[in-house]
């Protein structure tokens, strides 16, 4: 399965892939509605983002009492609109923190690869997101790790 | 011979073992579903409650996918009792049904407090399907609907009664709300955001009797709320009163099983009971706990969503192993996020904390060592950062990730969990971890002809 490949090094906190994403989810430029999400790191001197992982077990897909979250072509867990009722419980169950809320449309939302073609991996200008058939790893946690590490000794 | 399976209750636990025998089964098995009701979800009532979703929306297994799934079902009857030792259960309609193994998850009922007039016309329950039409049928824009018991379950309607129009009053025996599911600086927020947002609360309150109002002859008989000595405010009149009191688990027909029952039927890590062939899930079982350790009733729907998959992979010969379920909770009153998770009572931990003078947020993270335990989230439901971290912490409070000196940086920065999990690796604990031992199908996936 292609998956979203993150290279943190190569990202430079430009929001590029939260402005995409947010277009192809909701229609709107608006980081705020964005499924993928820069993170700051060392007092914003370097950024990462962070998206799902499409995760096996599912927690959202699982979770849901109406069966509204499904795989899609792409291999990704999708909501359905339709079905969806709003409860939330896939934003609790998510241990990832990646099932999303739209108050706007009283829907949930996530990361569902734009059916596969994804617009944060088109839209990134250095190659931090790319989309490759490869297994999915914590491909942040490293960075991380050193990066919130070194702040913290300093202070 | 095929394996015969008996699923008893066919709610979210029975469903969803159902549906893995048949994902996981190498040999088509005869599953029996025995379920007094047509199965519906729970979760989704209020949603039914304020008219967004039609009733065909709430079922979950219509006669037609059991018959796909080839289910034999008798829905709408009882079971009355069960023999392990013969391997028989009986149903309130005399019919006997034999089995090579059981499921039971016949779920919980609402319990009402013992009031003079709590069963009287315009006093309603709301837990099952029917109860929720007879709330609907009561309540018209401009009723005031007065909810007895603070709890989860009325904090699940909230919404869907103010939306309708209806003047709400919440009256709570405690001195506070939400006590099983937020601590008092929570409760206490919540409550200052319902009354701004027009809800009345009275908490301290003991509910005396409930008596009919005379009215003008064919017009609703209102409903006058009386109150025990000691409580602040006189009487109150509503048009509807929703008893929502407590639940109470449906173990009552298995009395003479010869099962163990303490608080629940004590189930082990595979989720059987002292019977090696009769499981139990859902609220009616007393299963392992993933964060205290021994086993607890958890009487949500996610641990009766693991539990009955669980049940079902064992059922069709896997060996599952349950790593135990963790309590998580959430509700949305007025736009305001409310969630819960773990251990977050736990008077012995160790607590960050930290609330925002300036806008509806209230954290609280509780430890041991460097391991989370527990969590209180409470933000504003537009604030996309409150969403975000109500995933993360029941991340970190499920896989107990060691913090190391992120747990420093949770201290620092309680409003930002990000930073810490990511950078205590939690990404990669995570990934491997399913809970039947593989991939999960997706709804719609489930082999209909094997």
């Amino acid at each position: 399965m292609k998956v979203l490949k993150i290279t943190p090094e190569k990202c430079t906190g430009c929001l590029r892939c939260e402005l995409a994403c947010s277009y192809m989810q909701t229609g709107q430029y608006q980081p705020a509605k964005s499924v993928i999400r820069v993170s700051p790191f060392e007092g914003h001197t370097s950024y990462a983002p962070y998206t799902c992982t499409q995760c096996a077990e599912g927690w959202c897909m699982t979770a849901c009492p109406v069966g509204a979250i499904t795989i899609n072509v792409a291999g990704a867990k999708d909501v359905r609109d339709d079905v969806c009722v709003g409860c939330k419980l896939c934003t609790i169950a998510c241990p990832y923190g990646t099932a999303f809320y739209d108050p706007d449309t009283r829907k949930a939302f996530k990361c569902n690869l734009c059916g596969g073609d994804p617009a944060c991996a088109s839209a990134c200008p250095t190659a931090a997101i790319t989309y490759e058939d490869t297994a999915t790893v914590d491909w942040i946690g490293d960075f991380a790790a050193h990066r919130a590490g070194r702040l913290l000794e300093t202070v | 011979m095929a394996a015969r399976h008996l699923i008893i209750g066919g709610g979210t636990a029975g469903i969803n073992a159902i549906r893995t025998i048949r994902e996981e089964e190498r040999e088509r098995s005869e599953i029996t579903l025995v379920s007094a009701e047509r199965p519906y979800s729970r979760m989704v009532l209020p949603y039914f409650l304020d008219r967004s979703i039609a009733e065909s929306h709430v079922y979950t297994a219509t006669p037609r996918i059991l018959a796909e799934w080839g289910v034999k079902s008798h829905v709408g009857r009882r079971a009355t009792s069960l023999d392990p030792k013969g391997n028989v259960v009986t149903l309130d309609d005399g019919t006997k049904l034999e089995y090579d193994d059981c499921m039971i998850a016949t779920g919980s009922s609402a319990v009402r407090a013992p009031v003079a007039g709590a069963d009287g016309a315009n006093v309603h329950s709301f837990w099952t399907l029917d109860e929720a039409k007879g709330v609907i049928a009561g309540i018209a824009p401009g009723s005031h609907v007065v909810m007895v018991g603070a709890g989860f379950i009325s904090f699940t309607i909230l919404n869907s009664i103010l939306s309708l129009g209806a003047k709400l009053t919440i009256v709570e025996i405690a001195p506070r709300i939400l006590p099983r599911m937020v601590d008092g600086p929570g409760a206490e927020l919540v409550e200052k955001w319902l009354e701004k947002h027009g809800v009345t609360i009275r908490t301290g309150a003991t509910v005396s009797a409930i008596e009919d109002v005379k009215g003008k002859p064919g017009t609703p008989a209102r409903k006058r709320i009386k109150f025990a000595r000691g409580a602040k405010g006189g009487d109150i009149i509503a048009d509807v009163v929703i008893m929502a009191t407590g639940i109470k688990t449906n173990l009552d027909w298995l009395k003479d099983s010869g099962l163990r029952i303490d608080r629940g039927i004590v189930v082990d890590s595979h989720l059987r009971s002292n019977a090696p062939n009769v499981y139990a899930a859902g609220d009616v079982a007393q299963g392992p706990d993933l964060i205290a350790g021994g086993t607890s009733i958890h009487a949500i729907e996610p641990t009766a969503q693991e539990h009955g998959r669980v049940v079902g992979a064992n059922m069709a010969g896997k060996d599952v192993q349950y790593r135990g379920s963790v309590i998580i909770n959430i509700v949305e009153v007025c736009h305001l996020d409310v969630a819960s998770f773990g251990a977050w009572d736990d008077t012995t931990a160790e607590v960050i904390s930290a609330s925002r003078p300036d806008r509806p947020a209230y954290r609280k993270m509780l430890f041991r060592g460097d391991r989370m335990t527990g969590a209180i989230i409470l933000g504003p439901s537009s604030d996309i950062w409150t969403t975000n971290d109500v995933g993360m912490l029941k991340g970190l409070v499920q896989t107990g990730q060691p913090l190391g000196q992120f747990k420093e940086r949770l201290r620092q920065q309680p409003f930002d969990v990000k930073t810490a999990f990511i950078a205590a690796k939690t990404t990669a604990r995570l990934l491997p971890e399913t809970v039947v031992g593989r991939p999960s199908k997706a709804p719609g996936d489930t082999p209909v002809a094997v």
